[in-house]
């Protein structure tokens, strides 16, 4: 009796993806998830505050996060996953930036938002680190390390107003669907013309084909499942950065 | 009689609708394949780009390593001259090994390593090499997305008619694998 329960168990455990949680998830504050439990306050504040007046500048959003381990991923798939998940930046213009210390790892990675790779190319987030990160990291200064960091990149982004201009609706979309709209009222009101003919035969191949052409149309918009917390803008990453060891 | 003339037409514009929508959809994922498929290209040449830069930056101070430095710059025209995205990729694989074979060697120049320029144009390679890497997984993404639809009924059907193929996948081959390590705890 034991090992079936046991069985079972392992079954249904089996069904359970190994790195579903692997990645951290955003906090309430979004602009900081220390997991590492490495920072002090005061730092952890500093961040929040100076990326919530830059999100209002210019739109653009610096997030740092700390983690023990990476649970076997490599930095770099760990922080464009986490980039894209927590979708930093804004969705049209993609100017996220993310700040990855890997702490068992003893790795750092500056994941750039593709909509930033002009300003900040691969070699200027790698001397960045060069310069103002790993001389810390290395002696276990945290705070001073990831400060004189964050304050680098935030200088380069401050600098840089709100150029591009923000595209509210999607046309293509409202266009498909008000004509999807129009096609199934049209096949509603053949539907009920037939139907008033009294015919239960022809009226059964209405409501068939009815539904069907209905489920065909209607499926081709999907919902996106994400529930955002708080500030995240929609940006992605392709994959650019730097990684460095300390 | 009028009844029947009716249905006819009835059914003819639901298949021809569908039909529509199918055929829409299947090019409009297909353009999604094709696309991500230009982004891997874009990425590989970006990276062919790179290497000149990095063989003169090491080339005048590793004159005692020119076989090293040479088989840079011959797996770098092999990847130029690559035709095919997947013969691309291939050609990257043996040009990411010339390189780690590259900076083994730098290894033992600390002119070289400490070289600004150098550390610079490490970080672009090995930037591009992680856009490739995310760009074939994302196109792999859209590619079965594409291939299950090409082949689930009934869209197989009108995919046949019209012609669309699946296509193929690109996996990762050896040293660009991620390393798994699954972790009981």
């Amino acid at each position: 009796m034991l090992t079936l329960i046991k069985r079972i168990i392992l079954f249904f455990s089996l069904l359970i993806p190994i790195n579903a949680n692997a990645i951290v998830n955003q906090t309430y504050d979004f602009y900081v998830n220390d997991s590492a439990n490495i920072l002090s306050q005061e730092t952890e504040k500093y961040i929040v505050e100076k990326s919530s007046s830059l999100y209002k500048y210019n739109g653009s959003q610096i997030v740092v996060v700390t983690v023990k381990d990476l649970e076997g991923m490599s930095i770099e798939t760990y922080a464009t996953t986490l980039f894209n998940n927590w979708k930093i930046g804004d969705k049209e213009k993609n100017n996220g930036l993310l700040l990855l210390l890997a702490l068992n790892e003893r790795e750092f990675r500056v994941e750039v938002g593709s909509g930033l790779e002009g300003i900040l190319p691969d070699g200027k987030t790698g001397r960045y680190q060069d310069n103002y990160l790993i001389p810390y990291l290395k002696e276990n200064k945290w705070d001073d390390g990831i400060k004189s960091l964050y304050d680098a990149f935030y200088n380069d982004l401050s600098s840089i107003e709100n150029i591009e201009e923000y595209t509210p609706a999607d046309f293509n979309k409202l266009n498909k669907s008000i004509t999807t709209l129009i096609i199934i009222i049209i096949i509603f009101i053949i539907f009920i013309k037939i139907k008033f003919n009294d015919n239960p035969l022809i009226s059964s191949y209405g409501r068939g084909f009815s539904s069907r052409s209905y489920r065909d149309f209607g499926s081709s918009g999907s919902f996106s499942s994400h529930s955002s917390g708080g500030f995240s803008g929609g940006g992605r990453s392709s994959g650019g950065g730097s990684t460095r060891r300390f | 009689m009028k009844k029947g003339l009716i249905i006819a037409i009835i059914i003819a514009a639901i298949l021809l609708i569908s039909g529509i929508s199918t055929y829409n959809s299947l090019v409009t994922q297909k353009e999604t394949v094709d696309s991500k498929i230009s982004e891997i290209d874009v990425q590989l040449k970006r990276r062919s780009d790179l290497i000149p830069n990095l063989v003169n930056t090491v080339k005048g101070l590793m004159k005692h390593e020119k076989s090293i430095v040479d088989s840079v710059t011959e797996a770098r025209s092999a990847l130029v001259n690559a035709s095919s995205t997947a013969e691309k990729l291939e050609a990257n694989t043996k040009l990411t090994e010339a390189i780690n074979n590259l900076y083994v060697v730098v290894e033992n120049y600390p002119d070289i390593k400490a070289n600004a320029n150098f550390i610079s144009l490490q970080d672009e390679i090995a930037g591009t090499e992680n856009r490739i890497a995310y760009a074939r997984s994302e196109y792999n993404k859209v590619a079965k997305e594409y291939n299950t639809k090409v082949k689930r009924f009934p869209t197989n059907i009108f995919a046949n008619i019209l012609g669309f193929d699946k296509v193929e996948y690109f996996e990762a081959t050896g040293a660009e694998k991620e390393p798994v390590n699954v972790n009981f705890d």
